[in-house]
Formats: structure tokens, C-alpha cells, sequence
């Protein structure tokens, strides 16, 4: 057995707050609390309800569940709320009646998706948080369900197949920063256009609109990255990214792919689907590190986060 | 070895100083580990960079494609003028082989040089010195938007997602505009009826209400450039003498409101075809000079977009919008139908009948190719659009007048005209009209009618029951006609009187049914019984049954329908009315049924007044009439 690959199902909490279980958002099931709310220090833009159906109900695939409740975390008037790091760099957790998970706005005053924003004074500066939605995103997802490691830190170039129209990918390039760089590559029109409008607003966001299976036509435009995030769904997902990897992919760089089970083989079994995936990317030379299922925001959905070429171990 | 490097800022050409090294595939990586190992490895021997985001942009796409640019070209005709002899290494195996092609220079793709690619890509901005960084992130930047740019905006003017977009828009406006005007009729209608039939015109009677509101204020309003003079006089006239309820303020605001919101929605409909016509006119010129606005928008809305629609074949445009018709006659292996939405295209619309399936495929052919022009071409203008229509019209006027000058063959074959034929109708009289009695469906042979019988109406033998009283004679009859073939049935028909026939098919009917009534064991031997003694019927064996039968018999409903009756035969099927006619008039039969039925008492069997009680059945014993149920009970049967 691998000894650093451990698969894990809906781990609650994160490492450094052992005491208290299930983690810091109290119970997962108790998201549904999120209610909506206006005012204080909390700009709401037309937002309304909370993370909704958050009750610990599993979704069923991604499209109409995820999507169809707004990612917006209310938060009452007035209440006070404090912004602490979290444990991954980049993200942050926002306190208050409700707690979510936030990244630090890129560019301020905007909102993406109408997701809520939350103005924070920390002493002279006033720094804005946009709320992240684990029913929208499978990184927020991944996050929250207590991934080891997602590699995508302030400064990181991360290759994004998959981006769709942009809202996962802003909270990215949120995170990476004005230093990183975030290429989102989109295969469809429609959400190109949306994807387009994104990138125009942050400039540490290069749109490519193009096919995934063919990095070769957009090589002119991209360089070494040290990160693939993939959400492609699509049935010869690893092969996308085992291409993309030989072509962009630094070496020792990683990779967090996120696998739908349906998508790849809707007949068989979610745990046979993945452990098929995996045994698929150790053959490309990827090899993986972690496992994780993304309960309940999630239904038959896995992460899978390795390394590309790791460097080999020095024997001394 | 020369290596082929794309980048956002330009063409950049390396030589591979160390070939060597290249072998080592899996180690190659560590050459490129810094930037300094990686000079040793290659060197920059030229870097052709892009003037501006045009230029980049022109590359980029045809590196997308797969073509060689212009630029790319300029750059590789130098290098071959300097050294022919060394081979290219490039990351895109098609690109290679039409450089190959076109510039005869060797190119080489293998894992190798993927390698190789990685690792100059590591440390790209090692190896091109003389840029920095910022720049060409920059580059990077500017190229992917205008990339991306480039890709969405296919057409840039001809967006036809306005065209699908505003005629779903018209359809919907012309429903909902239905429904409301329906509705303020409807409304208003409580309050003046008379007007909606007097104004047929909605959109008159939407003004016509705005401007009057209650029904008393007709007389002084004036409504002349509304309405036409008579119908205002009408109107005037009608509003002194309308039966409608009185409404109050609060009603005629909220009508009032609606009214206006109709003739809103009837102005913006307006305003909407006016955009469409000219967005139709703007985007598919041809298209739409070929078969109008309209057909044009439904047609580009149906295949979702002017590019979709150019990639059907013209038989496709031809039927599009029939697609049921379509595929039920291709299930079915009928005709398939001849037009779809083009059917409403002023071409076709312009001529007969016969002709209209020629023109829609002519049409459609052209339409077609306009199509195309539009979607694809680079320049549109209206000539091709023009042309086509004019041709189109020539051939229509060459097919109305029936080939004087033939399309195709020699001058000698003149026009022939069809033969003279002389076709007589003559009619004659159809006697069915002057019966009164539902037909008679002679679909069935009598053997089936006879097989069938034995499944046959319980309503039969419930009207039969209700007749009531079948004598002896009937029984022998009755055993005649049952055990009969239906030749000799019907030859006995013939022979016998009608009602005798009568009796013996309503009797015969009678146990046919009884006998489906008691248990089928019974009925099955009972029926082998009659079977195999046709002639040597024993009454005894036949009063049992018949009275097993008969005590068996449960209620059945009164209805015949016509159909049975029909398979009974005409006769009894007439029996049967009159006697349900009979029924209906208190149990009384006319003297007609009663020589039928040879009921003593000339009666149905009522429970009450009659001594047949309950039975139904009359049996002639001894030349008298007794009822059945007596005999029963007293043990003579």
C-alpha cells in the first residue's frame, strides 16, 4: 500500500483544531443556518438565504444542485465578524453568527456570481472577503472536507481545465494573487463569454478558450505552471490532464483533480470509478497523495491531489 | 538540431548545441534545471518578434489551425537559407508536416523533443534574454484576450442570436397579446356586450374602450379616428339599448389599465418586426430577399443559428418545421411531405396548388446556397439573393404555362394537352336513405355469426326474456335452427315465414345465450347434445335445459346496439325495436309482437298481473299455455 495516499471520506474540521471534531463550521449539516440577512458591515448585493439546503442533504451531480442555490452566505446586520487565516494560505474563514469560508477580493467592490461580500477594517485598512460557496465549488468543497493540501497559494501559477464560466477560477486567482498567474482554459462559447468578462476585471487571469484535449494549440500562450486544477467531466479526464501536465506541468509540480463517478462510468460503482482513475494517473507518471469525497456537498464526487514527476527522494 | 519555439512575444529559433544529451530522454530535465546548465544545452539563434497584438494574433491562429503564418514563414526561409541541412524540432507533428511540405525542411516531433519543449519552456526566460519578464506576460496576456476574442466573435456583426432571440419574442407577444385582448373582451363584455360584436378589429376595440371607459360616456366621445363612421354610429346606437351590467369606477379603471397595456404590447409587436426586418436585413441579406423576413427569422430560429442553418443540405431546408409529417411517412413508408416553413415563403404561396412542390424544391436549392453566402461569405451583398429570385420567378412562370417553351427536351415535342374524356356522372337513387333501421354490416359470415352467438348478447336474450313466452313449438324451432348449418339456416329462412324465422332466431338466440349463461359445462354438453342429434332433439332434453337456463337467467340490461342487432339479422333485429318500443309502453305489445311472441295474455311478463310470475318462459303443453315456472314446481319437468 501506498503509505501517503489515504483515501478519505467527508473528514470534518481541519488539522489544527482537533478539539472541536467536526471543525470549524460547526456541523456541516448546520450550514443550512447560513440565513440571509443585510446591513452593518456587510454588503449583501441582492443576496439572499444562505447556503441553502445546506442540511447535510448529499446533491445529487453537480449542474442543478450546486448551481441552483445561490452562493451566498448571509450574514445578519450589525453582527460583528472577525476574518482569521486558514489553515491553507490564501483562504480565510469568516466568523460571525455564521461562519464561511472567504478569499480576499482581488478586485474590490465586485462581485462575481452575487456572491456575498464581507468589508473587513483592520485597523486603517479596509480589506473585502468574498464568501465561497462548497455547493458551487469542488475546491471550496475539497477544502472544507479537510484536503491535506491544495497546492494553490498566493504567487502559484495554476493551469485551470474547466473554468466555465469563472467563478471557481476567480476565488483562485483571488488566492494566487496579483503575483500568480491562473490560465483558465474553457472549451464552451457561452461560458467563454462569461470567462472573458472575468478575466477583463483581473488581470492575473489568462482566458484560453480552446479544447483541453490539445494543449498544443495553446502553447503559445501558456508557460510552466506548478498546478493543475482540473474539472472537466469528462470521460477521458486523466488523459486531458496527463497531457497537459507533460506539456506545462513543472516537474515535482501537483495536481488536484476533481472526478465526477457518473461522468466516467455511470454504471459502476463510485469507489471502483476512482480507484480507476487513480490506477489511470500513476500510469502517466502522476502519481497520487490524497483522496477525499466531497460529502455532502457532493454526491459520487472525489479529489484526487498528487504529484507530477516527483523529485526523486535523495538516499543519503 | 534547431528547435521551433512559439511564444506570446514572438517566434524564437534555438540551436541544440549538445545532440548528444538528447538521447538521454529521461535525464534531459536536468539540463534545464537552471538557466545556466540550460545555455549549455541550447542556444537562441533567432528571435522574430511580433510588431504588435495583430500580428500575434494572426499567429496565434494559424498556430491553432495548424497553417504556417506568414511570419513563421519569413523566419523559416531564413533559416533554411542559412542552414538547409538541419532539422526542425517542433511540438505540433501537423504543423510539421506542412512545413515539410511547403518549405521542404525536415521536422522531427518525438518524446524527445517534448522534453526538450518542457525544458526550454522551463527556462524561457533564461534562454531569451533581451526581454523581460513583465513584457512578456504582458504579451501573453493581450494575446490570450484577443485570442479569445477572436474565437467568440465568429461574425462580428452578424449576431443571429438577436434574429432567434426577437421572433421567439414575436410568437410569445402574439399569444399573450391573444389572451389579453381575449380577456378585455371578455371583461368589458359584461359591461357592453354589444361592442365586441359590432368592433371585430382588437386593437379598434382596445382604443374604442380606452377612450369611452363606461358605457355612458359613448355618446360624447368621439371616436372618428378610431372607427369608421358607420360602426361609430353603430356603436352610439348599440350603447343606448346595451343589456350589460352597470360597473363602477374602481372595475372601468382596472379594464382601462389593461386596455392600455394591450395597445402598448401591440405598438412594441410593431416596433419588433420593424427590428427584425431590419436585423434580418443586416445579417442574411439574401436569405431574406429569397423568401422574406419572416420565413427567414423562423428558419434560422429553427436550426438555432445562421451557421447551423448553412450546414444543412437544401432537401433538409427544404422540410424543416415538417419534421412529424417527416418521420411518421418515413416509419410508415408513405410520402414524405414536400414543405416545411418555406411553405409560407411568397414563392410558394404565389402559385397552384400542383405546382407548389416543384417550387418549394427550387426554392429551397436557392435558398441554400443564399444561405451559405451569408453565413460564410466574407463581403454580403444582395446580388446573389437577387439573381436567384429572378431566375426563380422566370421558372415559375415557364411551369404556369405548362412548358409553351419546354425547360428541357427538343422544340419538335410540342406541348400536348390532355385527352378528352367525357366522364358521366349519373346518379341513382340510394334506397339505404329511406330506412329507418341501423345498418346492417354484412361483414360477417353467418358461421361466425354462429360461433359468435354463443358469446352473444345477454342482451338479446334479456330483451327475448322480457318478450317472453317461448311455446313448444318454439322450442322445436328452436332446436331446428341451432343445429342447422348455416346454409340450411338460411335456406329455412328463406323457406319459412318471417315469423317463423323470427322465432326460431330469437329463440335460438335465446338458448344460445341461455346456454352461455349457466355453467360452461352445461353449455358445452348441452351444445354437443344439440350437435350431435341434429334432428332427434329430445323436447325433454331441451325443456331442461332451456328451464336451467331460464332459472339461471340473470337481470340484463335493455340496450341493443346496433351492431349486434345487425349480426342477429334484420328481422329480429326489428323484433327487438318493436318490442323495446313495446316495453316502454307499459308492457303492452302491439298486435304485431304479440302474434310473435304467441303470448296468451299478450303481455310481457310484469311481476305483478300476470300468472306467468317470475318465469318468463311459456310452454305449450296440451295445447294450453302454461307458464313454465309452474310446471317446474309441480314436477312435470
Amino acid at each position: 500500500m501506498r503509505p501517503g495516499f489515504s483515501p478519505r471520506g467527508g473528514r470534518g474540521g481541519f488539522g489544527d483544531r482537533g478539539g472541536r471534531g467536526r471543525g470549524g463550521f460547526g456541523d456541516r449539516g448546520g450550514r443550512g443556518g447560513f440565513r440571509g440577512g443585510r446591513g452593518g458591515g456587510f454588503r449583501s448585493p441582492g443576496g439572499d438565504g444562505g447556503f441553502r439546503g445546506g442540511r447535510g442533504t448529499p446533491r445529487g451531480g453537480r449542474g442543478g444542485g450546486g448551481r441552483g442555490r445561490g452562493g451566498r452566505g448571509g450574514f445578519r446586520g450589525g453582527s460583528k465578524v472577525t476574518v482569521e487565516p486558514h489553515r491553507h494560505e490564501g483562504v480565510f474563514i469568516c466568523r460571525g453568527k455564521e461562519d464561511a469560508l472567504v478569499t480576499k477580493n482581488l478586485v474590490v467592490g465586485e462581485s462575481v456570481y452575487g456572491e456575498k461580500r464581507i468589508n473587513v477594517e483592520e485597523g486603517e485598512t479596509k480589506i473585502e472577503y468574498r464568501a465561497w460557496n462548497p455547493f458551487r465549488s469542488k475546491l471550496a468543497a475539497a477544502i472544507l472536507g479537510g484536503v491535506d493540501q491544495i497546492h494553490i497559494k498566493p504567487g502559484a501559477r495554476v493551469m485551470y481545465l474547466g473554468a466555465a464560466s469563472g467563478t471557481t477560477v476567480s476565488h483562485v486567482s483571488d488566492i494566487v494573487g496579483p503575483e500568480g498567474l491562473v490560465y483558465a482554459v474553457e472549451f464552451s462559447h457561452r461560458s467563454g463569454r462569461d470567462l472573458l468578462n472575468v478575466a477583463k476585471k483581473r488581470t492575473n487571469i489568462i482566458p484560453i478558450i480552446e479544447d483541453a484535449r490539445h494543449p498544443h494549440k495553446y502553447r503559445m500562450l501558456v508557460g510552466m505552471v506548478d498546478v493543475i486544477f482540473a474539472d472537466v467531466a469528462q470521460p477521458d479526464q486523466t488523459r486531458i490532464v496527463a497531457i497537459n501536465a507533460h506539456n506545462f506541468l513543472k516537474n515535482g509540480g501537483h495536481f488536484v483533480i476533481s472526478i465526477k463517478a457518473n461522468c466516467i462510468d455511470s454504471t459502476a460503482a463510485p469507489e471502483a470509478v476512482f480507484a480507476a482513475e487513480v490506477k489511470k494517473m500513476t500510469q502517466e507518471n502522476m502519481k497520487p497523495q490524497e483522496q477525499l469525497t466531497l460529502e455532502p456537498y457532493e454526491r459520487d464526487h472525489a479529489v484526487v491531489v498528487g504529484i507530477y514527476r516527483p523529485p526523486p527522494k535523495q538516499k543519503k | 538540431m534547431l528547435v521551433l519555439f512559439e511564444t506570446a512575444a514572438g517566434y524564437a529559433i534555438f540551436k541544440v548545441l549538445n545532440e548528444r544529451k538528447l538521447q538521454e530522454v529521461d535525464s534531459l530535465w536536468k539540463e534545464f534545471e537552471s538557466p545556466e546548465k540550460a545555455n549549455k544545452i541550447v542556444k537562441l539563434k533567432h528571435f522574430e518578434k511580433f510588431q504588435d497584438t495583430t500580428e500575434a494574433l494572426a499567429a496565434a491562429t494559424a498556430l491553432v489551425e495548424g497553417k504556417i503564418g506568414k511570419r513563421l514563414k519569413k523566419v523559416l526561409k531564413k533559416v533554411v537559407a542559412k542552414e538547409a541541412h538541419e532539422e526542425l524540432a517542433i511540438s505540433d507533428a501537423k504543423l510539421g508536416g506542412v512545413i515539410k511540405d511547403k518549405l521542404s525542411l525536415n521536422c522531427v516531433h518525438s518524446p524527445a523533443v517534448a522534453e526538450l519543449m518542457r525544458g526550454i519552456r522551463t527556462q524561457l526566460d533564461g534562454l531569451i534574454t533581451g526581454l523581460p519578464p513583465r513584457e512578456f506576460a504582458a504579451m501573453s496576456l493581450g494575446l490570450a484576450h484577443s485570442l479569445s476574442r477572436y474565437k467568440l466573435k465568429f461574425s462580428p456583426d452578424k449576431v443571429d442570436t438577436m434574429i432567434v432571440q426577437a421572433i421567439s419574442l414575436l410568437d410569445d407577444l402574439d399569444k399573450e397579446l391573444n389572451n389579453y385582448i381575449m380577456r378585455c373582451r371578455e371583461w368589458y363584455g359584461w359591461h357592453f356586450p354589444e361592442l365586441g360584436k359590432i368592433i371585430s378589429d382588437n386593437l379598434a376595440y382596445c382604443k374604442s374602450v380606452q377612450r369611452v371607459g363606461d358605457r355612458v360616456n359613448v355618446a360624447s366621445t368621439d371616436l372618428s379616428d378610431i372607427l369608421p363612421e358607420e360602426v361609430e354610429a353603430e356603436v352610439k346606437t348599440a350603447a343606448e339599448i346595451s343589456m350589460g351590467t352597470e360597473v363602477s369606477e374602481e372595475d372601468i379603471c382596472n379594464i382601462l389599465h389593461l386596455c392600455q397595456q394591450v395597445i402598448e404590447i401591440s405598438e412594441y409587436r410593431t416596433q419588433l418586426y420593424d427590428y427584425l426586418k431590419n436585423r434580418m436585413m443586416a445579417i442574411a441579406p439574401n436569405l431574406t430577399i429569397l423568401v422574406g423576413e419572416l420565413v427567414g427569422a423562423r428558419l434560422i430560429a429553427h436550426a438555432g443559428s445562421l451557421l447551423n442553418l448553412a450546414k444543412h443540405p437544401a432537401s433538409t431546408v427544404q422540410i424543416l418545421g415538417a419534421e412529424k409529417a417527416l418521420f411518421r411517412a418515413l416509419k410508415s413508408k408513405k410520402d414524405t411531405p414536400k414543405y416545411g416553413l418555406i411553405y409560407h415563403a411568397s414563392l410558394v404561396g404565389q402559385t397552384t396548388p400542383k405546382n407548389k412542390g416543384k417550387i418549394s424544391r427550387m426554392l429551397a436549392s436557392k435558398t441554400a446556397l443564399a444561405i451559405r453566402y451569408d453565413a460564410l461569405g466574407e463581403d454580403t451583398n444582395a446580388e446573389i439573393g437577387a439573381e436567384h429570385r429572378a431566375k426563380l420567378e422566370a421558372r415559375l412562370r415557364h411551369l404556369e404555362e405548362r412548358g409553351i417553351r419546354r425547360i428541357s427536351g427538343t422544340g419538335k415535342a410540342l406541348a400536348r394537352t390532355d385527352k378528352y374524356q367525357y366522364k358521366s356522372e349519373v346518379k341513382t337513387f340510394d334506397p339505404s336513405g329511406d330506412s329507418t333501421l341501423p345498418p346492417v354490416s354484412k361483414k360477417r359470415r353467418f358461421e361466425e355469426v354462429e360461433q359468435e352467438e354463443e358469446g352473444e348478447e345477454v342482451t338479446v336474450a334479456m330483451k327475448v326474456k322480457k318478450i317472453k313466452k317461448e311455446p313448444a313449438v318454439e322450442e322445436a324451432t328452436a332446436e331446428d335452427v341451432e343445429t342447422e348449418t348455416p346454409k340450411k339456416k338460411k335456406k329455412k329462412e328463406k323457406h319459412k315465414t318471417p315469423e317463423e324465422e323470427v322465432e326460431e332466431e330469437e329463440a335460438a338466440i335465446i338458448v344460445k345465450v341461455k346456454k352461455e349463461k349457466r355453467a360452461p359445462e352445461e353449455a358445452e354438453t348441452v351444445a354437443e347434445a344439440e350437435e350431435e342429434q341434429p334432428k332427434k332433439k329430445k323436447k325433454k332434453d331441451k325443456k331442461q335445459a332451456m328451464t336451467e337456463e331460464a332459472e339461471e337467467e340473470p337481470e340484463l340490461p335493455v340496450q341493443v346496439s346496433p351492431s349486434r342487432k345487425a349480426r342477429i339479422g334484420s328481422d329480429v333485429a326489428m323484433l327487438y325495436t318493436l318490442c323495446h318500443l313495446a316495453l316502454s309502453a307499459s308492457f303492452k305489445l302491439s298486435s304485431h309482437c304479440k302474434d310473435l311472441c304467441n303470448c296468451p295474455l299478450g303481455r310481457l311478463p310484469p311481476n305483478e298481473g300476470c300468472p306467468a310470475g317470475p318465469c318468463a318462459c311459456w310452454v305449450l303443453t296440451d295445447g294450453l299455455a302454461v307458464p313454465l315456472g309452474s310446471l317446474i314446481s309441480e314436477g312435470r319437468l
